[in-house]
């Protein structure tokens, strides 16, 4: 029997996790930048960098769960069961690159 | 009258057949070779002229090694010696690197995809067409001796006005903006080839890597192009016209081009090395004798390194003054993007630790990249960190390190791919006499060049100087370095008597000579004008085909489109995900079109370059003409509804339906395009929060009824333009609201020239007024296409091209008018916003 055919929609989510993982950047680089610019309080400058990491991770940690307890589709046969494991993978490694490459906003001195 | 639509059913032998099918594909003689828009043609030159440029860039870089040989070097002037090691930056990245990995994927992506042409053949044409005049106008200008002469990234202010008067730097713009249109023409058809043109049966878990690793490097191409295609308009514009973006003293800021250069230039190092891995994960297994291992984690890392490479440009302005935090974000991706590439790595070493690998010469260069690319990406890693980088930054010790990865990325697995797919492009095999001593000349010529540039960097000399004293204690070194770009030089010249040699009398390859696994080996070698002469239905992996099978099958028609019709030149389109056969697609012949439409441009360059600037408005004019004129003769005249392309199966063609290459060609072009708005949006938003002297003296001002009034009229317009959709669906006559469309278009390009003219303060005497007017005149070019969109439906429609179910013209205007619209809204709220934006700069400490 033929497997359906997978919505062509369903490529977008590969670029989900990295996607809020660059979305995650431009955000807190920017809110770094007005908040040293306009002279912010550093707790609540580094706060508010936090809360971004938080709602970032949050927004990829969701779908990973999803996917993660979900299986693939079997009516969509072998590239169902590929897409859903190649979009399972790439959401833990953006979790993974999210606390590694911003973590250091609750680390470091924020505006020197 | 044309031959029924109907194919007849008398099996077809595969000599007639592959008569049929050359007199429909194959390219003229003579002057027509000009006229050519076969992939295998225009692929085949786009890799010729890239190693044209690779030589003449190696020879650039010779004459540095020359100069820096001994101290207080009299060899060139240090005018010259600028433009020397410019113009060797400048072609090795651009008219090489990026042209040469085209090249290698417009020749070789169809093939291995199973398809007979790319999806835009003309789009192939004209692009190589681009870089070949851009590519010569930068030449032309080192022969003049006004090349440009600082540094291959430009930096402002050095390329300013104030500092550069001469046409040096405006060269470098608009050649390079040149080049760069022709690659993102590239990167779009790309994009549309991989995910529509496959062989039936070729899901997307089925296709090559090669594929997977194209796909992901086109989508960054259409990302990564446009910032730097932005900051060079910018650039010229300020040259040409005065208006301050990277001005100081008028509110502009020289970092802005750095982060907008970056922004494009550190992903074109991905971008580079990308197709390369593709090519390594092709051949690998083929040697290893072994099916590639972790095809589905090598998948996850492509991605994650195509987007990890752009959110780490910040690591080549680590000295600019950015505080420490927002250092660290940059210094922990710049370790992390390690990650995906060891990720490949290891999935190589783990295909040839599996197996017992054959050292076939092209085995060679695969050991050369591991050695030069590890070294390389270890320094990589250590210049991501960033006190190491504070010590390192603009020293030699880059120098090394850029090289090293460059030439490991690319230059190594580019000669392992030369000798590899050699026999498909010329049907002859290399000779090992030659090709053994060169491989170790240039290894051994490389690594001596290269690594002692490390030390002496180390040791405290700095890039692009073009003398050193002998006290400097840089002598010996520098020497060293010179003395093995010349053995490097000795072994590249090596190589290049081996191709000419194996062109001429290398032995006939067999078909397959390597025992490869992949489709563009089941054809005939050298490949004919139509690639297959019937379309393979792919039942297994892409990479696991059995090309000695297959071919005999496919020559004699077996396959899909085993016969010609009405002289067109046909092959399939395909679901994205699932490679079911979709869509008949015709694609268009020979035409001069491309170079017409490739001179008008040239034409226009050299114009802005001479400031012969309505000569350039003229040159403008024509291109918008012939690219609708371009348009007027695709498509059919009549409704045909599913046509039989063999086995059983009928599809429609392209122009019915709804998922065809054109529109996805507009909707990734679209990509670009807001990649290029966002750009420049980013850039006004820099210039308010980081520029000095800001706020203006002159109060910012927007007519608010003007700007409302013009992305009301552009909204009438996208609606007047779904109009005419919905009234060719429901069959009746579109032409009226097209016109409405149009009117209101021209009123909308109204509104705005009078809102551009009133931008206070003036965009020449601060950057707040210029980035304004840059924004309002980025919705006022749309509004202008949005014309030429609706001039060439009006046509195509009175010409019969267009009907209920033929609709794709009138899609494509209103994706584009929707585009418009949304980011005219965004524009002028920004513009608006401006005034708002300025008075918060009070509140700064």
């Amino acid at each position: 029997m033929d497997a359906r055919a997978v919505p062509p929609r369903r490529l977008w989510l590969l670029a989900l996790g990295f996607g809020l993982w660059c979305t995650a950047l431009v955000v807190v680089y920017s809110m770094h930048a007005m908040g040293c610019a306009f002279g912010w309080r550093t707790e609540v400058l580094r706060w508010s960098l936090a809360l971004v990491l938080l709602v970032h991770l949050v927004a990829i940690a969701w779908p990973w769960y999803r996917y993660a307890k979900s299986a693939a589709d079997p009516a969509q046969g072998e590239t169902g069961a590929f897409l859903h494991e190649v979009i399972l993978w790439t959401l833990p490694k953006a979790f993974i690159a999210v606390v590694l490459t911003l973590g250091p906003v609750m680390l470091l001195s924020t505006c020197i | 009258m044309s031959a029924p639509l109907e194919p007849t059913t008398t099996p077809r032998r595969a000599l007639r057949l592959h008569r049929e099918l050359t007199a429909i594909w194959a390219t003229g003689p003579g002057l027509q070779r000009l006229a050519s828009v076969n992939h295998s043609v225009v692929g085949l030159r786009m890799m010729i002229t890239a190693f044209v440029f690779m030589l003449i860039g190696g020879l650039l870089g010779m004459l540095t090694r020359v100069q820096l040989a001994t101290p207080d070097g009299k060899f060139m002037e240090a005018g010259t010696y600028n433009q020397v090691f410019t113009m060797h930056g400048v072609m090795m990245l651009f008219l090489f690197a990026i042209p040469m990995l085209e090249g290698v994927a417009v020749y070789l992506l169809p093939k291995m995809l199973g398809a007979r042409d790319f999806a835009f053949p003309r789009l192939t044409a004209f692009s190589y067409w681009c870089y070949l005049f851009g590519a010569s106008i930068l030449t032309g200008a080192l022969l003049l001796g006004v090349a440009p002469d600082g540094g291959w990234f430009m930096y402002t202010p050095l390329s300013s006005n104030t500092y550069t008067p001469g046409v040096n730097a405006d060269v470098w713009l608009l050649g390079v903006t040149f080049v760069e249109i022709s690659a993102l023409s590239f990167a779009v058809e790309i994009v549309v080839s991989i995910l529509k043109m496959r062989a039936p049966g070729m899901s997307i878990d089925r296709m090559p890597i090669f594929g997977w690793y194209m796909l992901v490097t086109a989508l960054m191409m259409l990302v990564a192009f446009p910032p730097l295609i932005l900051a060079s308009i910018l650039l010229e514009v300020e040259r040409a016209f005065g208006l301050p973006f990277f001005d100081p003293t008028r509110g502009g800021d020289a970092l802005l081009w750095q982060h907008l250069f970056w922004l494009f230039g550190h992903p074109d190092v991905y971008i580079i090395f990308l197709p390369m891995a593709g090519a390594l994960s092709t051949m690998i297994p083929v040697f290893a004798g072994r099916a590639l291992v972790g095809y589905r984690i090598i998948v996850v890392a492509i991605v994650g390194m195509g987007f990890l490479s752009f959110g780490i440009w910040v690591h080549h302005m680590f000295t600019v003054g950015i505080p420490h935090l927002a250092l660290a974000f940059f210094s922990a991706g710049s370790a992390i993007v390690a990650v995906p590439t060891a990720v490949q790595m290891f999935a190589w070493l783990a295909t040839l630790g599996a197996s017992r690998p054959r050292w076939d010469l092209p085995m060679l260069y695969i050991f050369g990249f591991f050695f030069v690319f590890v070294l390389g990406g270890l320094t990589g890693v250590m210049l991501a960190m960033v006190p190491f980088d504070w010590q390192a930054h603009d020293t030699y010790f880059v120098v090394a390190h850029l090289h090293y990865v460059a030439a490991g990325s690319f230059l190594f697995p580019l000669i392992a791919a030369l000798y590899y797919w050699l026999p498909l492009l010329t049907g002859r095999v290399a000779d090992k006499r030659l090709a053994v001593p060169a491989f170790w000349l240039t290894f051994i010529g490389f690594n001596l060049t290269f690594f002692i540039m490390h030390l002496v960097g180390l040791r405290g000399m700095p890039r692009r100087i073009y003398g050193y004293e002998a006290l400097d204690g840089w002598t010996w070194m520098n020497l060293l370095s010179s003395v093995g770009s010349f053995i490097m030089v000795i072994g590249i010249g090596l190589l290049l008597i081996d191709l000419l040699v194996q062109l001429r009398y290398g032995r006939r390859a067999r078909r397959d000579p390597w025992g490869a696994t992949t489709l563009e080996w089941a054809m005939s070698i050298p490949p004919r004008s139509y690639n297959f002469a019937s379309i393979h239905h792919l039942d297994t992996h892409g990479d696991k085909v059995a090309p000695a099978t297959i071919a005999p099958a496919l020559a004699r028609g077996e396959g899909y489109l085993g016969f010609t019709r009405n002289g067109w030149q046909e092959t399939l389109g395909v679901h994205m995900t699932s490679g079911q056969a979709e869509q008949l697609i015709v694609l268009p012949k020979s035409t001069y079109l491309p170079l017409w439409t490739a001179l008008a441009v040239a034409c226009a360059v050299l114009g802005f370059l001479a400031k012969a600037y309505v000569v350039s408005a003229v040159a403008v004019s024509v291109v918008a003409l012939l690219f609708v004129v371009g348009a007027q003769a695709t498509g059919h005249r009549s409704d045909l509804g599913p046509l039989p392309v063999g086995r059983g199966v009928s599809v429609p063609p392209h122009t019915e339906v709804a998922s065809s290459p054109p529109w996805l060609a507009l909707v990734f072009a679209l990509v670009a395009d807001g990649t290029l708005f966002v750009s420049l949006l980013f850039g006004t938003l820099y210039l308010w929060i980081a520029a000095p002297n800001w706020p203006p003296s002159a109060t910012p001002q927007t007519s608010l009824a003007l700007a409302l009034g013009a992305v009301v009229i552009l909204a009438l317009a996208a609606a007047a333009a779904r109009g005419s959709l919905r009234s060719q669906l429901a069959d009746r006559k579109p032409q009226l609201w097209m016109v409405l469309a149009a009117l209101l278009l021209v009123a909308a390009i109204a509104v705005l020239m009078q809102l551009i003219g009133g931008v206070m303060p003036l965009p020449r005497e601060h950057a707040l007024g210029a980035t304004a007017a840059a924004l309002l005149s980025y919705v006022l070019v749309h509004a202008g296409i949005g014309v030429l969109f609706l001039a060439s439906n009006l046509w195509r429609t009175s010409a019969g091209y267009v009907s209920a179910r033929r609709t794709l013209d009138l899609r494509l205007t209103r994706l584009w008018l929707d585009y418009t619209v949304v980011t005219a809204a965004i524009a002028m709220a920004l513009v608006l916003a401006l005034p708002s934006l300025v008075g918060m700069l009070g509140g700064r400490p």
